[in-house]
C-alpha cells in the first residue's frame, strides 16, 4: 500500500510538470503579442519593453520554464506583473469559491444520484428505472452551460427568485448561500445523470454475484443486502469517477462563473488567458493542476483502501 | 437631597421602557440603513494599477474620479464639454500661453493622516507624470512652482491647447498626496497610498469596488452614500443582471441598445456618454493591390456607410467624416466623396483593375463582421471580390505594424476603431509620418499634415485650431486609404432612479451621479 502510494505520487508529481510544459509551449502558440494586448493597442515601444522584460519574453522558451518550475519548486508562484501581487495570493483569493462552488454541485450530484442509481437497478425496468434513465441521459446530454443560462433566465430573470450576479456578500452567510443555488444546480445537474447510471450498472453487475445470492438465501433483508453489501462493492467505481468529476470541475466551473459573473479559478484563468497575463495564467493552473492530480490520488488510495482485491493486487 | 426611591411597579415600568428602547434602538438603525442611498453601477474590467503614472485606463479612472482630486473637472452646462475648476479648487486660469495659475481650497485633507491636500502635491503629482508611462500627456510641461500651500503656477514648455481637457481633467491629471506616495517608496499598484475625494474605496478582488462616503471631505456630498461597483466582464451577463434589477446602471453594447430601442425594459432609458471613437474602412496604400489612387477612391465612391450604420448598428452611431469625434473642435459635416457605385466602376475600369479580389481583415465582433459583410456586398456590386477574415485581437493588433512581422506588406483593407480624447489632436497623432508602421497601417505622409500637427498644439484660438484640424482630415481623406464609417457611442441602460455621469471617455464619475 505504501508503495502503491508512492509510486501514485511520483506519477503525480511527472503529471504535474508535463502540464506545466504543455501550458508553456500552447501559451507561446496563441497568436498575438501577449504585452500589446495586456495593455492595450497604445502601449508605446518603452513600455512594452520593461513589461516583456518583466515577464522574461524575451528569454527562450526553455530557459522560462525552468525559472517558473524552480520558483514553483520553492512555493513562489511569482507576481503578477501588472498589479505586481503575488500570484499565490491572487489565486488563494479566488480558489475557495470555486472550491465551495464544486463541492456543493457534486455534493448534491452524489446524494441525489447515488440513491437513484441504486433504485433503479433494484427495480430494473420499472417505471421508476425507465424514468431516471431518461432524466439521466437528458441531464448528461445537457451542457452545463446551457443549464446555467437557463437556470438564470428561469429563477432569477422570470421568477425573481434567485440572484443573478456575484457570491454574495461576504459577511453574510446566507447571501453567499443564496447566491451558490443556481451556480451549484447548473454544474451538478449532468453528474446526477452520470453517478445514477454508472452506480446503477455497477448495481446490476454486483447483484448477479455469487455472495449477493448467498446473503439473500440466508434470509437477510433486503435493504442490508443492497446498502450493506452490494452497495459497498458498487460504490468503487463511483469514488473515482467523484474523484476525476471533482477535480473536472475545479476547471469545469468556468461557465457557471462567467454567467453568473461569479469570482473563482476558472473564471480567473479565463479572463487572464485573454489578457494574456502569463505569471497568473501559470501559477493558477499549475495550482488547479495540482489540485486535480491530488484529488485523484487521494480517491485512488481510497478505493485501494477500501477493497481488498485492489490491496492483494498491488502486493 | 431627594434620594428616588422608585415603587416596584415603576421599576418594572422603567425597566420595560430601558428593554423597549434596546430592542428598537437596532430597528432604527436598520431604518437608517434601509434609508441609505445606494446605488449599483456594473463595472467592465477589474483593476490592475491605480497608480496614474502606471494604469492601463477605464477601470482605474472611474476609481481615481471617486477617490482622487483633480484641478480640472469636465463642464457640459453649456454644451460642448469644457473645462471648469475641480472641487477642491479656488481659481485656476490661464494666465498667458504657456503658464496656468491655481489656487487650491483649504480644509481638504488627504486620508491615513497625510495632511491637507497643497501645491506641493500638485508639483509632485505633475512633476512625476513627466516620466510615467503616460508622459506623452506630459511632454510639453516645464514644471510646477509653488507660490505657497494652497497657490501654484503650471508652466509649460510651449503653449499646448489639450492641456486642460485631456492632461488635468483626465484620470492622468489626478492628484496624489506627495508624503503618502514617498512613503509608500515612490509608487503603488492596488492600494491607494491616500486619497482625498468625495468617497473612500475598498476593493474586493474580481468581485467589487465599494465607495463609502469619505467623512473628511469637505467639497459637495454626492447623492448616492455608498457605490457598489459590480464586476461583470460580461456584457451579456450585465444585461441580465441589470434586466434583474441587481445592478442600477450598465454599459450596454451597441447589438443590445438596438434592442432596447424597440423594447425597453420597465423603469429603464438610455444614456448616450459620448462618441469619442472613430471607426473607418483603411487601405494600404503601399500594396500593390491599392497603390493606384483611383482604387482606393473607387473603394470610397463604393462604400454605403449609411446602409453599415443601419445593418450593422441598426442606427444607434453617429455616421462619421473623419477622426475628429463629435462635440469636438475640428468635427466635419461631409466628406469630398459620396456613396457612387458608377463612379467607383468607372474609377475601377480607368485603373485597369477589373475583376480585382481583396482581403478584408476585421476583430471578431459582431457589429463589425456585418460591417466586413456589407462592404464585402457593396464592393462586389462594383466588381470587386472581397474575402473577409475575423481576427482574434492577437493577430489583428500585429498586422500593420512592422515590429511584428511582414504581415504589414499584405494587408490590404481593415475595420479599424480607435479611441480618443476630448481633444482632436489625440485623434491626429496615429496618423503622422513618424507612425507609419506603428499604428499609421495606411502608410502615407503629407508635409503639410506635420506642419499642421504641429501649429495645431500650439495654437490657443480654437476657431484657428477647428480649421487646422479640419484641413488635416481633408488631406487624409485625400489620400484615398480611408472611408469613414462611424462614430460609435458608449451607451448605458439605467433605471430611472439615477441620472448618469460619465467623462467624455464614457468613465463613470460616481459623484455626479443624480438620484432621479
Amino acid at each position: 500500500m505504501w508503495f502503491y502510494a508512492l509510486k501514485r505520487t511520483g506519477l503525480a508529481l511527472v503529471i504535474v510538470s508535463v502540464a506545466i510544459l504543455l501550458l508553456f509551449s500552447l501559451l507561446h502558440l496563441i497568436p498575438g503579442d501577449p504585452v500589446s494586448i495586456a495593455l492595450g493597442p497604445r502601449a508605446t515601444p518603452e513600455i512594452i519593453e520593461r513589461y516583456e522584460e518583466k515577464m522574461h519574453l524575451n528569454d527562450p522558451l526553455v530557459i522560462q520554464f525552468f525559472i517558473f518550475l524552480s520558483n514553483a519548486l520553492t512555493g513562489d508562484l511569482g507576481v503578477d506583473v501588472f498589479s505586481e501581487r503575488s500570484v499565490a495570493r491572487i489565486v488563494g483569493e479566488q480558489l475557495p469559491y470555486t472550491l465551495v462552488l464544486a463541492v456543493v454541485g457534486l455534493g448534491w450530484a452524489v446524494l441525489l444520484g447515488i440513491p437513484l442509481g441504486c433504485l433503479s437497478a433494484v427495480r430494473p425496468h420499472s417505471l421508476l428505472d425507465r424514468i431516471t434513465g431518461v432524466i439521466s441521459v437528458g441531464t448528461i446530454a445537457v451542457p452545463s452551460f446551457l443549464v446555467s443560462i437557463w437556470a438564470l433566465l428561469i429563477f432569477a430573470i422570470h421568477l425573481n427568485w434567485m440572484p443573478v450576479i456575484g457570491a454574495g456578500e461576504p459577511d453574510d452567510l446566507l447571501d453567499q448561500i443564496h447566491h451558490l443555488i443556481l451556480p451549484a444546480f447548473a454544474i451538478g445537474l449532468g453528474w446526477v445523470g452520470y453517478l445514477a447510471r454508472l452506480v446503477r450498472a455497477s448495481m446490476l453487475e454486483v447483484m448477479g454475484e455469487n455472495y449477493i445470492r448467498a446473503a439473500r438465501s440466508f434470509g437477510l433483508p433486503q435493504r442490508m443486502v443492497i446498502y450493506r453489501y452490494a452497495l459497498k462493492v458498487a460504490i468503487l467505481p463511483t469514488i473515482t469517477l467523484i474523484g476525476i468529476g471533482f477535480g473536472h470541475l475545479l476547471a469545469g466551473a468556468v461557465y457557471a462563473e462567467i454567467i453568473f459573473a461569479r469570482p473563482g479559478v476558472g473564471k480567473l484563468i479565463y479572463d487572464m488567458v485573454m489578457s494574456r497575463n502569463f505569471p497568473v495564467i501559470q501559477g493558477a493552473v499549475l495550482i488547479t493542476t495540482a489540485m486535480y492530480v491530488f484529488i485523484t490520488l487521494i480517491a485512488d488510495l481510497i478505493v485501494a483502501w477500501i477493497d481488498p482485491r485492489v490491496r492483494e493486487s498491488l502486493q | 437631597m431627594n434620594i428616588y426611591n422608585p415603587t416596584r411597579r415603576e421599576f418594572l415600568t422603567t425597566l420595560a421602557c430601558v428593554g423597549a428602547s434596546s430592542f428598537l434602538s437596532p430597528m432604527t438603525m436598520m431604518a437608517r440603513a434601509q434609508g441609505k442611498q445606494v446605488l449599483k453601477v456594473r463595472q467592465d474590467r477589474d483593476l490592475q494599477i491605480l497608480d496614474p503614472a502606471s494604469m492601463v485606463g477605464g477601470t482605474e479612472i472611474e476609481i481615481q474620479f471617486a477617490v482622487l482630486p483633480r484641478l480640472v473637472e469636465f463642464d457640459y452646462s453649456t454644451g460642448p464639454v469644457r473645462p471648469m475648476p475641480g472641487a477642491t479648487v479656488q481659481r485656476i486660469v490661464q494666465r498667458d500661453a504657456t503658464h496656468i495659475d491655481f489656487t487650491l481650497k483649504a480644509g481638504f485633507k488627504w486620508t491615513n493622516g497625510f495632511g491637507d491636500l497643497s501645491a506641493e502635491d500638485v508639483k509632485y503629482t505633475y512633476e512625476r507624470m513627466k516620466t510615467s508611462d503616460w508622459s506623452g500627456y506630459y511632454d510639453q510641461l516645464e514644471r510646477v512652482d509653488v507660490k505657497d500651500k494652497l497657490n501654484g503656477t503650471i508652466v509649460l514648455k510651449q503653449p499646448f491647447a489639450p492641456f486642460w481637457l485631456v492632461t488635468m481633467a483626465h484620470g492622468v491629471g489626478s492628484l496624489l498626496s506627495a508624503k503618502a506616495t514617498e512613503k509608500a517608496g515612490g509608487k503603488f499598484t492596488t492600494e491607494l497610498p491616500a486619497t482625498c475625494g468625495p468617497y473612500t474605496f475598498q476593493w474586493t478582488p474580481k468581485q467589487k469596488n465599494m465607495f463609502r462616503l469619505n467623512p473628511d471631505w469637505a467639497g459637495p456630498k454626492p447623492d448616492f452614500d455608498e457605490v457598489q461597483g459590480l464586476l461583470v466582464e460580461q456584457d451579456k451577463a450585465a444585461i441580465l443582471a441589470y434586466e434583474a434589477g441587481e445592478v442600477d446602471c450598465s454599459e450596454i453594447t451597441s447589438a443590445d441598445h438596438a434592442r432596447y430601442k424597440k423594447k425597453m425594459p420597465p423603469n429603464s432609458k438610455i444614456f448616450v456618454a459620448g462618441a469619442l471613437q472613430y471607426f473607418w474602412l483603411g487601405m494600404n496604400t503601399e500594396h500593390p493591390k491599392l497603390k493606384d489612387i483611383r482604387v482606393r477612391k473607387a473603394i470610397q465612391h463604393a462604400v454605403d456607410v449609411d446602409s453599415i450604420i443601419q445593418g450593422a448598428y441598426s442606427g444607434t452611431v453617429e455616421k462619421s467624416f473623419g477622426p475628429v469625434c463629435p462635440g469636438l473642435i475640428g468635427k466635419r459635416n461631409k466628406t469630398k466623396y459620396s456613396y457612387n457605385p458608377a463612379k467607383a466602376k468607372q474609377l475601377i475600369s480607368e485603373a485597369g483593375a477589373n475583376g480585382l479580389e481583396l482581403e478584408l481583415k476585421t476583430l471578431n465582433q459582431q457589429e463589425r463582421v456585418l460591417a466586413a459583410q456589407i462592404i464585402q456586398a457593396n464592393l462586389q456590386a462594383v466588381g470587386i471580390k472581397v474575402k473577409v477574415l475575423p481576427l482574434d485581437g492577437g493577430p489583428f493588433w500585429a498586422l500593420g505594424q512592422e515590429k511584428k512581422g511582414d504581415q504589414w506588406k499584405e494587408s490590404q483593407l481593415w475595420l479599424m476603431r480607435y479611441g480618443t480624447n476630448p481633444d482632436p489632436y489625440e485623434a491626429m497623432q496615429w496618423f503622422r509620418r513618424e507612425q507609419v508602421g506603428v499604428w499609421n497601417w495606411e502608410r502615407w505622409s503629407d508635409d503639410e499634415f506635420e506642419e499642421l500637427y504641429t501649429k495645431a498644439l500650439a495654437e490657443i484660438d480654437s476657431t484657428k485650431r477647428s480649421s487646422m484640424y479640419m484641413r488635416m482630415q481633408e488631406i487624409m481623406e485625400d489620400t484615398g486609404a480611408y472611408v469613414w464609417i462611424c462614430h460609435e457611442p458608449e451607451t448605458y441602460i439605467h433605471n430611472t432612479r439615477v441620472m448618469p455621469k460619465t467623462a467624455p471617455g464614457a468613465e463613470m464619475i460616481f459623484q455626479g451621479f443624480k438620484r432621479a
